[in-house]
């Protein structure tokens, strides 16, 4: 390698440390990284910002902010709230079935949104319907954490690590429902039951208590009727856009921002709401690591580790795809996995080539890289975004929960769902 | 006009005085902010009339405000009555009131100055501190707009009175009766403040 690949390689792993272990935001520390890139010369303009391979994949940028501008607009309308109230009730003061009901809402939703945006929706509600009847919140925001994680795996826009991967490997949306979606509606079944072992067996509602969820009002959350069906329009449009890709060949970055476009017309939203309500820093987040990335790309030192790993695993892509997903669930646990995943693709594209026409060995490897990101963030309480969120919304409401406290579930979770995911990986692609 | 000759005394709240108190306290004598003193008598919070209403909406609400349309009137009124059993000094040590920003001038300051430490603290109320810190008084938003309109060259008996008389000296304001106005109203200078037993326990005699 030259020096200048040395040097980008010492950037990366310094910026990354720093990531890691929070010592700095990580909005500063990919920035930091991508601009000491272009000092030491490993990057310049037109890698950085006109190549999707070494610098910015706006697919993915677009991506996030269409369907952030997206949520941002279909929040208002209270849909959320009424749906998690509607399962509170449901429930009729039994606390497991509560708590099935919101784990499954929330693992939905989380395969449409994004994880965050879920659990900002899910976890206010879930606080208010357990102070209502007077039981610690604690378990169910586990519970949703760690559902919106599973439930964000089984498509192409659930789970930022997705979004990189579908569009660094050229998977669609259709793609990921037909490898990931079967997967997690089975590892759904079994976090569900996993909820009854870890909390649900010793939650218990005062009957007394039980009868003031229904004096909750949850059509009053919902203040206009005809804009939530404009706006649910809207999304089903876009999600049938995602769904035929094939046919129209029109990219999903580009499908979400015509979304957003259409959400901010039928709902004649000020530009000062929809704005607020994207996620800034975690796209100029994206924007360093991608450059950083590319960089390293750039200089070659993805391919040299790209060949070495190819020496490595030959033809033993199975034991590629399980060393894979268990040391993806277990880095993923340790660091946030969009820089995990950010990282690794390139090297993934390397390895395996892209999914067009792909074997099914090879295409393995991919979704095991998948797997293995989105589950293994359940593991602690900074592995996932959406972890941090709740932990932060718990806090705030007077139950803070402590790193371990999530991570004596979240390990236990992680390792069950991952140990499920290894079957159904060697049958589906290697058996 | 200077921030000495603008300010005035006001009924003050403790860390001791309670959630129900404090907002007793404000209405009752049309505070837009609640001055809260701590040991020595020195102010540690100032708590705009946002902070006293952001009392009753719990931090639940505040990240999701579409969650305020599914409750009960039942409910809102258990809400406001949780406000009795909870004290400042609670409130300020689970961090549901800020106590980062004091707003605060000095003697000498101007009514521009006044003016831009409202604005830019978002607190219609400023405290008047000397160069040691002690509260000389505070400077309430409907003064600062009277001495303002009188810079304007408005004028009326009305606008006279409020630049004229403390908030505390009005009639029809606080409980009417002497013995009341007396315990309600505080002179920062030497505080006798008593917790518990209603809205006048938020402060002492001048």
């Amino acid at each position: 390698m030259t020096v200048t690949a040395w040097l980008a390689l010492v950037v990366f792993v310094a910026a990354y440390a720093l990531i890691a272990t929070e010592k700095v935001h990580r909005v500063k520390a990919a920035l930091g990284g991508a601009a000491a890139m272009v000092i030491i010369g490993a990057t310049r303009g037109h890698s950085a910002f006109f190549s999707e391979s070494t610098g910015v994949d706006w697919n993915v940028v677009f991506l996030l902010l269409g369907m952030m501008i997206i949520v941002g607009v279909l929040r208002t309308t209270g849909i959320f709230e009424f749906v998690a109230i509607w399962a509170a009730k449901a429930s009729k003061g039994r606390p497991f079935r509560m708590m099935a009901l919101l784990v499954v809402i929330t693992a939905v939703a989380s395969a449409l949104l994004d994880n965050v945006t879920t659990v900002l929706l899910i976890a206010p509600v879930t606080i208010l319907v357990c102070d209502r009847v007077r039981i610690s919140p604690i378990p169910f925001l586990l519970a949703e954490a760690m559902a919106s994680n599973i439930g964000g795996t089984a498509t192409l826009i659930g789970d930022p690590p997705n979004i990189i991967i579908a569009s660094r490997a050229g998977f669609s949306f259709n793609d990921f429902l037909v490898h990931l979606a079967p997967l997690v509606v089975v590892l759904l079944v079994i976090f569900v039951g996993l909820c009854w072992l870890l909390w649900g067996r010793s939650l218990h509602i005062d009957p007394a208590r039980a009868a003031a969820l229904q004096g909750l009002r949850g059509r009053d959350a919902i203040t206009d009727r005809a804009l939530l069906g404009r706006l649910g329009g809207v999304l089903l449009l876009v999600l049938i856009g995602f769904a035929t890709h094939t046919v129209h060949h029109i990219e999903p970055s580009l499908i979400a921002m015509l979304g957003a476009g259409a959400s901010i017309l039928v709902s004649k939203a000020d530009q000062s709401d929809f704005l607020r309500e994207v996620e800034w820093e975690t796209l100029v987040f994206f924007a360093g690591l991608f450059i950083m990335v590319g960089a390293l790309v750039e200089q070659g030192v993805i391919g040299q580790l790209a060949v070495a790993l190819t020496g490595a695993v030959g033809d033993q892509y199975l034991a590629a795809a399980m060393v894979m997903l268990f040391g993806s669930a277990a880095l993923s646990g340790i660091v946030d996995n969009i820089p995990y995943v950010a990282t690794m693709s390139p090297l993934v594209l390397d390895l395996v080539g892209p999914a067009e026409g792909l074997p099914p060995p090879k295409q393995g490897v991919w979704w095991a890289l998948a797997l293995g990101a989105d589950l293994g963030g359940n593991a602690t309480a900074v592995g996932a975004s959406a972890n941090v969120v709740v932990t932060g919304i718990a806090k705030r409401n007077g139950h803070p929960i402590s790193f371990w406290e999530f991570t004596k579930y979240g390990l236990v979770v992680t390792v069950v769902t991952i140990v499920a995911a290894a079957p159904y990986l060697y049958w589906r692609y290697y058996a | 006009m200077r921030a000495r000759d603008l300010a005035e005394i006001v009924p003050t709240a403790t860390r001791d005085t309670t959630g129900a108190e404090a907002v007793h306290i404000a209405a009752e004598y049309r505070l837009s902010a609640l001055a809260v003193l701590g040991p020595e008598s020195l102010p540690i919070a100032l708590l705009p009339g946002s902070q006293l209403l952001a009392l009753v909406v719990p931090p639940y609400v505040r990240d999701d405000p579409q969650l305020a349309h599914v409750f009960s009137e039942d409910a809102a009124e258990e809400f406001c009555g949780r406000l009795a059993s909870t004290t400042i000094g609670a409130l300020i040590d689970e961090g549901m009131v800020s106590v980062k920003r004091l707003p605060a001038v000095g003697p000498d300051d101007t009514i521009l100055e006044i003016a831009t430490a409202m604005v830019a603290h978002h607190c219609p109320q400023v405290l008047v501190r000397d160069a040691d810190g002690a509260m000389l008084g505070v400077v309430t938003l409907s003064r600062a707009l009277a001495a303002i309109a009188r810079l304007a060259g408005e004028d009326s008996p009305g606008l006279r009175t409020r630049l004229d008389v403390d908030l505390v000296d009005l009639p029809n304001l606080g409980h009417t009766g002497q013995d009341s106005m007396d315990a309600a109203a505080v002179s920062p200078a030497d505080p006798v403040q008593r917790s518990g037993g209603g809205p006048n326990s938020g402060g002492g005699t001048p």
